[in-house]
């Protein structure tokens, strides 16, 4: 029992952040809200206030979706390890069915304590921001309220999406039959994943669908600013389709950023590692690459926009007046939001790393039986970890070009001075970022992980546990 | 790495390994399990030698010191020259790669690498690709064994029996010094366990491998030149090639005495 609440701390973190993320930005809006609301010019305007409120969600239901895929990638990799003990027991008469409402109630219970623990921690943020705040007169001090009801909500959801993810990823307990307690339980091959059919056909009709309302909705933009709402269906439909056919498209990126690491034992190793099991290579990316694919969405969305905003104004100066400060101020309140998500992205990528180097203790003590030095398996282990991340990194960087052009063209397509169709702006800065961050990000995902496995001694891999 | 040893030269003597008066603990204070309990034998070179006794007699740990793969208490290991019981961990670690070879009782292969992979894995760790005449050995190896029409199957792919042949192939291919098996044959059924035998016997009468074998049945004990037995962390007995009677009816009269 302690051993499996141990596995679970890094999702109870997420669930943490989630929830953390979610009720201190809505105290921080309510904070903005009364001190507009005090102001005597604002104080009549109540779009201002809506408008924030509209913001906040958004943000925290991003950080909660993506939040909850990973924490269902992470319940599939906690199975994926579990498998021998959950065979044994269903050879000795437990149901699957009972073994998955087992697994659903870890998964409650990580919800609800790191829905608890983020109430606490984001309230305590929020009242040391507008603490400091105040007292540096930067907001005027004013009898604050922090806690309001409202505020539950992001923690309800958390609890919820948590839950639920445990449920979603446990859906492998039903695959583990009994026999599988006999022999080595291995995951599924490239081949047999492929041959999932129903997933993968919903993967292909959803990407392709929500791909053609996309180009609709770029054209659309082009006469009619609503093209954005035809672009923002194509835009979710697309994109769930990549994200239920990630054992597709993953493995590609994968072999192919395999190859930059060479031919030495060690990188084929590693390279083998990531591509034969597709299934647990597309569960540690897949929230990466939503993570960068959101900012990279998002930052290449902006600056498509202010390209566009400029050209406008460059055409019709009197109609675009003092558009650039808000711009730049927005951009930077916005890009630390996101970044968050992709925080908690990142958590879950060390954290499924670990969780599968864990799982494969044995066959880390066979190969230092049979050789390989403490130096090979921590290269190797750093190869594996370098090659998940760029693989992710560039999926997302490529997906959120696409999706933040499109987004902006359809929006700002039909424009007063509008160009017309433009090439997407890709800021440099965001690529520098997202390239130091994913360096940043395969050190310290290998770290646990490489200490953990030069620790495994060769005789590890005789111990029949 | 070769360190000699003007007292005793391993290559004139036959021996391929050798230990000297060696323990191994486990624990401290009153909680102590004293594994092995002052062994001294020598494995001779060309020779299929068995290690036997009951569980617990320190079999499996005397072949994972001889093997480099664990570290002894007190007392010396060597493998031909090689002092092994002061090597450093790297170098050990080199040493398990060149000279030494394995054959466990189960989870002997990569799941991720193919049967080919798997046997060519100890060159690939060394960073070169087999040369010529070890690339026809590997060949005669592979058909000899029968897993050419299995070459780019996974391990979960095989049966227990098909696993150990690859495991065989793998540990004779780089043709070690010395092939360590610990109980090859425990997850087999007879037949099987009779093929893996006699290939392990076959490779050291045709091709004069040195091989170590750990093992609790006497049918498998059988297939040896010399019988080493073991108990309770010493060795009692040394006997020439036997047959499985001879081979039980001394277990037992062990069991009687203990
Ligand atoms: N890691 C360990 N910690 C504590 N005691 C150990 C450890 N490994 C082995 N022992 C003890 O050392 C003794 C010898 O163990 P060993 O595995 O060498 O026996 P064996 O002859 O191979 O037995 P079997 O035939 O059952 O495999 C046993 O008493 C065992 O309990
Ligand atoms: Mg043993």
């Amino acid at each position: 029992m302690r051993r499996e609440m141990r596995e679970h701390v890094p999702s109870v973190l997420v669930a943490t952040l989630s929830a953390a993320f979610g009720v201190s930005l809505l105290e921080i809006t309510a904070v903005l809200g009364q001190i507009i609301a005090a102001d005597d010019v604002t104080g009549r305007s109540k779009t201002v206030g809506i408008l924030l409120g509209i913001v906040a969600f958004v943000f925290i239901v991003i950080s909660i979706y993506v939040g909850a895929i990973v924490t269902a990638n992470t319940f599939a990799t906690i199975i994926a390890g579990r498998t021998r003990t959950i065979a044994l027991l269903r050879l000795i008469g437990s149901s699957a069915a009972s073994q998955r409402r087992g697994v659903a109630h870890e998964g409650l219970t990580v919800g609800i304590l790191g829905a608890v623990l983020g109430v606490v921690s984001g309230t305590a943020v929020t009242v040391v921001v507008v603490t400091i705040a105040t007292a540096t007169r930067f907001v005027p001090s004013l009898p604050y309220t922090f806690v309001e009801p409202v505020v539950l909500l992001p923690a309800v959801a958390v609890v919820l999406t948590t839950w639920l993810a445990s449920w979603v990823g446990s859906r492998r307990v039903l695959l583990v039959s009994p026999i599988q307690a006999t022999g080595g339980a291995v995951e599924k091959s490239r081949d047999e994943v492929s041959g999932r059919r129903g997933r993968n056909v919903t993967a292909v009709v959803l990407f392709s669908v929500g791909a053609g309302l996309l180009g609709l909705g770029v054209l659309v933009g082009l006469v009619n600013p609503g093209g954005v709402l035809i672009g923002l269906v194509g835009g979710i439909l697309s994109f769930t389709g990549l994200v239920l056919g990630a054992h597709l498209v993953m493995p590609p990126a994968l072999r192919l950023t395999g190859r930059m690491f060479g031919s030495s034992a060690t990188a084929r190793l590693a390279a083998e590692n990531a591509v034969r099991y597709p299934e647990r290579s597309s569960r540690t990316t897949i929230g990466l690459v939503i993570g960068v694919t959101l900012i990279t969405m998002f930052a290449v969305a902006v600056a498509s926009y202010q390209q566009m905003i400029l050209a406008a104004q460059r055409s019709q100066p009197e109609a675009y007046q003092g558009v650039d400060q808000t711009l730049a101020i927005t951009v930077g309140v916005f890009s630390v939001l996101m970044g968050f998500s992709a925080l908690i992205a990142a958590i879950g990528m060390v954290n499924n790393l670990s969780l599968s180097v864990l799982q494969r203790t044995r066959e880390l003590g066979l190969l230092r039986a049979l050789g390989f030095t403490a130096r090979q398996v921590r290269r190797m282990i750093l190869a594996e970890s370098a090659q998940l991340t760029v693989a992710a990194v560039l999926v997302g960087l490529v997906l959120g070009v696409f999706y933040g052009w499109a987004g902006a063209q359809s929006l700002l397509g039909s424009i007063h001075g509008s160009p017309g169709l433009i090439v997407p702006a890709v800021p440099l800065l965001l690529i520098g970022i997202v390239v130091a961050g994913a360096a940043v990000l395969t050190l310290v995902a290998s770290i646990a992980p490489s200490r953990r496995a030069t620790r495994v001694a060769p005789v590890a891999a005789l111990a029949v546990d | 790495m070769q360190t000699h040893n003007a007292a005793f030269d391993h290559d004139e003597a036959g021996l391929v390994a050798r230990v000297s008066r060696l323990t191994k603990s486990y624990g401290a204070g009153s909680n102590a399990i004293s594994a092995l309990d002052g062994v001294s034998i020598g494995i001779r070179r060309g020779e299929f030698t068995a290690i036997m006794g009951p569980s617990g007699s320190g079999k499996s740990t005397l072949m994972h010191i001889m093997a480099g793969l664990d570290t002894a208490t007190s007392g010396q290991a060597w493998l031909g020259n090689t002092e092994i019981t002061s090597l450093r961990d790297e170098d050990l670690t080199i040493l398990r790669r060149r000279r030494v070879g394995f054959v466990f009782q189960s989870f002997n292969l990569v799941p991720t690498l193919d049967v080919s992979g798997n046997i060519l894995l100890p060159f690939e760790l060394d960073g070169r690709r087999p040369a010529r005449d070890e690339g026809e050995w590997i060949d005669r190896l592979i058909d000899s064994l029968g897993l050419r029409d299995r070459l780019r199957h996974r391990p979960h792919e095989l049966s227990g029996g098909q696993q150990q042949r690859v495991a065989i192939a793998r540990a004779l291919a780089t043709r070690p010094d010395l092939v360590f098996a610990d109980e090859p044959t425990g997850n087999l059924d007879s037949r099987t366990s009779r093929e893996v035998l006699s290939l392990l016997a076959a490779s050291s009468t045709d091709y004069g491998q040195s091989i170590a074998m750990v093992t609790h049945d006497p049918i498998a004990a059988s297939y040896a030149d010399r019988i080493l037995f073991l108990a309770d962390g010493r060795v009692v007995e040394e006997r020439g090639r036997s047959t499985a009677e001879e081979i039980s009816s001394f277990m037992l009269g062990m069991e009687k005495a203990a």
